[in-house]
């Protein structure tokens, strides 16, 4: 062997090392942000099913307010995504608009939107789940159920946030037609709920930023919060959602998110 | 029905403080650009009242809303009529609907070929949305299977046409005191119909069947000079097919029929598309296209819709809808908006209009708008919920 061939070789092989710890880093990163997901989306683990009331205010730059309310009810799938039914209540020429979805882990979301109006269900596309929701700066998206399979994760530090010890870690979308390209998310270390969400949009501008506070404990078990504020960082405005007459475990079953319920939902 | 108001009135007393009282009220206002053919009025106003009652219990719904309307110029778009009037049972397997009820078949947006359980008030728009309260007895199953829908029917309602002084009619007068039925029942024959509706991933399908008196009746000449035309209601049988698969915001639709039983068999069908661009321009607007093409084995040629839906998104759900429908046969073309948007939490405006243009009229082809050659027009309708 040469000697500029043995030079070569030993390059490579410092060069191969150095990749090898490169990638063997990284893979402890995300093994370390998939492991925290995990963990927080254990807290929803045998919820069987909730309902609650929930009332969204829109606040404009100016500070007006207007609110919206909606009922909403969801099942716990095992192996699955969840099923959920969102009701309007308000406005008034909204009233009784129904959405019925149920989320998959991998494959895209099934659902349809009820019109009683012209008492129609209409199969839509759950690929435009970017778009705002009732107006407000929570799309469609926001409002799903994440399950932990739809993102890539990689864990960035912890972090105190308001006086709470956090591992923040950061998510990427699997869904090309996700509104968002990274997400940061902030989860206490203690229970494992999340604090606080920084959204990135498409050109990975930090576009909103989404506060969850007020948690309660449920049946001992569940955690849910009460109050979850998006922030739109880019025109000012904002969006509160508030949740009242929380209830778990309700025996609701898959009769209670069928296409029949859908069009008595009202 | 008085069997039926006793038992509604029974059970509804049991709780008088569980309803829930509902209601619109909506001012219609028609500015026509040109006299129609028959010198009918420029201006056309209308009223019209929906109180709704609504009553829920673990295991029943009962649901009442009547619609009173009060039009300006023609007294026989004047309407009472019992939309919805039903008593609905929930139970284990199965649902059972009796009462005066409103049921919607379909998938697409310009055509309703497959619907036919309500009959069409044509009084009220030429979308043929408008619908009236049909009696009912239905059975709904919902399983693994998907859901089966079986319906009695009672009680024929008859199409609702516009009269001499009103406009987007047919030059010609049809009287509806005379119409004929083939059914020797008339107005009273039983109608049964049945849907299977189910999903498998992104494909939605249903099927459907229809045997009865026709919604859509034949004009045919009546001998009389003042109402030259009368409705014939022949007795059919239909079957629909709808079919709707997504490929991601691409929604590809179709609706067919095969109706037998006024004269010979015959199908129709509406096909197309419905594509959501998400966002377009960095903006919170929707940007929905919409392209629509119509087969009818009755007609020689049949129009193309191409429309756009624009939703703004903002805190007053701001819609524009537009469209062209173009007859490639007849040179014919139409132009279509609709848009409305929120007042305040309690009211809500929308903006209509429409116009017709006949791009080649020495063409001898059969016109299908010539009977709205003067009918264009736009509206204001101002709806407050109560």
């Amino acid at each position: 062997m040469s000697l500029s061939n043995f030079l070569y070789l030993r390059k490579s092989i410092i060069l191969c090392i150095f990749g090898m710890l490169f990638i063997f880093s990284g893979e402890v990163l995300a093994n370390k942000g998939l492991e925290i997901a995990l963990k927080s989306d254990e807290n929803f683990d045998g919820y069987g099913d909730s309902s609650s009331e929930m009332t969204m205010e829109l606040i404009s730059k100016k500070g007006d307010v207007v609110t919206r309310k909606l009922r909403f009810k969801r099942l716990e799938v095992p192996g699955d995504g969840d099923k959920s039914l969102a009701v309007f209540e308000s406005p008034r020429d909204v009233r009784g608009v129904g959405i019925l979805s149920y989320s998959h882990k991998v494959e895209p979301d099934d659902q349809w939107l009820y019109l009683p109006a012209l008492k129609r269900v209409k199969r839509i596309a759950s690929k435009n789940r970017s778009g705002p929701f009732l107006g407000s700066e929570f799309s469609f998206e926001d409002f799903s159920f994440q399950e932990v399979e739809k993102y890539e994760y990689e864990y960035l530090r912890e972090e105190e946030l308001d006086g709470i010890l956090c591992h923040v870690i950061e998510r990427k979308p699997l869904d090309p037609y996700s509104g968002y390209t990274k997400q940061i998310v902030w989860i206490d270390s203690e229970n494992f709920l999340t604090r606080k969400i920084h959204h990135y949009d498409k050109k990975s501008f930090h576009l909103k930023t989404q506060i969850f506070s007020d948690y309660k404990i449920y049946n001992e078990a569940y955690w849910q919060p009460h109050k979850v504020t998006m922030i739109n960082n880019q025109n000012g405005k904002s969006s509160v959602l508030s949740f009242r007459e929380v209830k778990y475990k309700n025996g609701f079953d898959d009769r209670d998110f069928s296409q029949n319920s859908l069009k008595r939902s009202r | 029905m008085k069997f039926l108001s006793t038992i509604v009135a029974l059970f509804l007393l049991n709780n008088i403080f569980a309803y829930e009282f509902l209601g619109e009220v909506i001012l219609d206002n028609r500015y026509f650009l040109n006299e129609g053919t028959s010198y009918q009025d420029k201006i056309h106003s209308s009223f019209s009242y929906s109180p709704e009652i609504f009553y829920e219990e673990e295991d029943y719904i009962f649901h009442l809303k009547p619609k009173i309307r009060k039009d300006s110029q023609d007294p026989k778009r004047n309407l009472l009529d019992l939309q919805e009037f039903y008593l609905l049972h929930i139970g284990e397997e199965r649902e059972i609907k009796f009462g005066i009820s409103k049921e919607f078949w379909g998938v697409t947006e310009t055509t309703h070929r497959v619907d036919i359980i309500n009959q069409t008030d044509f009084t009220e728009g030429f979308d043929g949305e408008e619908k009236l309260g049909q009696p009912m007895v239905k059975v709904s199953l919902e399983e693994e299977w998907g859901v089966l829908d079986i319906y009695a029917l009672f009680s024929f309602r008859e199409r609702q046409f516009s009269g001499q002084e009103g406009r987007l009619r047919l030059p010609l007068i049809i009287d509806k005191n005379e119409s004929i039925y083939e059914s020797s029942a008339k107005n009273k024959r039983t109608d049964f119909a049945a849907r299977w509706s189910n999903y498998y991933d992104q494909l939605d399908i249903a099927i459907s069947y229809f045997s009865g008196t026709t919604r859509e009746p034949r004009l045919i000449p009546s001998g009389s000079i003042d109402k030259p035309l009368i409705p014939y209601y022949e007795t059919i049988d239909q079957f629909g097919v709808e079919l709707l698969y997504l490929i991601g915001s691409l929604a590809i639709k179709v609706e067919a029929i095969s109706r037998a039983g006024q004269g010979d068999r015959f199908s129709a069908a509406t096909y197309g598309f419905e594509y959501t661009q998400v966002g377009i321009f960095d903006s919170r607007i929707d940007l929905g296209w919409i392209f629509e093409g119509n087969h009818d084995d009755r007609l020689k040629s049949s129009p193309t819709v191409l429309g756009t839906r624009l939703s703004f998104n903002d805190e007053l759900d701001t819609q524009i809808l537009s469209g062209f429908i173009w007859n490639d046969v007849s040179k014919e073309l139409g132009f279509l908006l609709e848009s409305s948007r929120r007042v305040g939490e309690c009211c809500l405006i929308a903006l209509e209009g429409v116009y017709f243009e006949d791009t080649d009229e020495d063409n001898n082809e059969p016109k299908l708008f010539e009977a709205f050659r003067e009918d264009d027009f736009f509206k204001i309708e101002f709806t407050y919920y109560l």
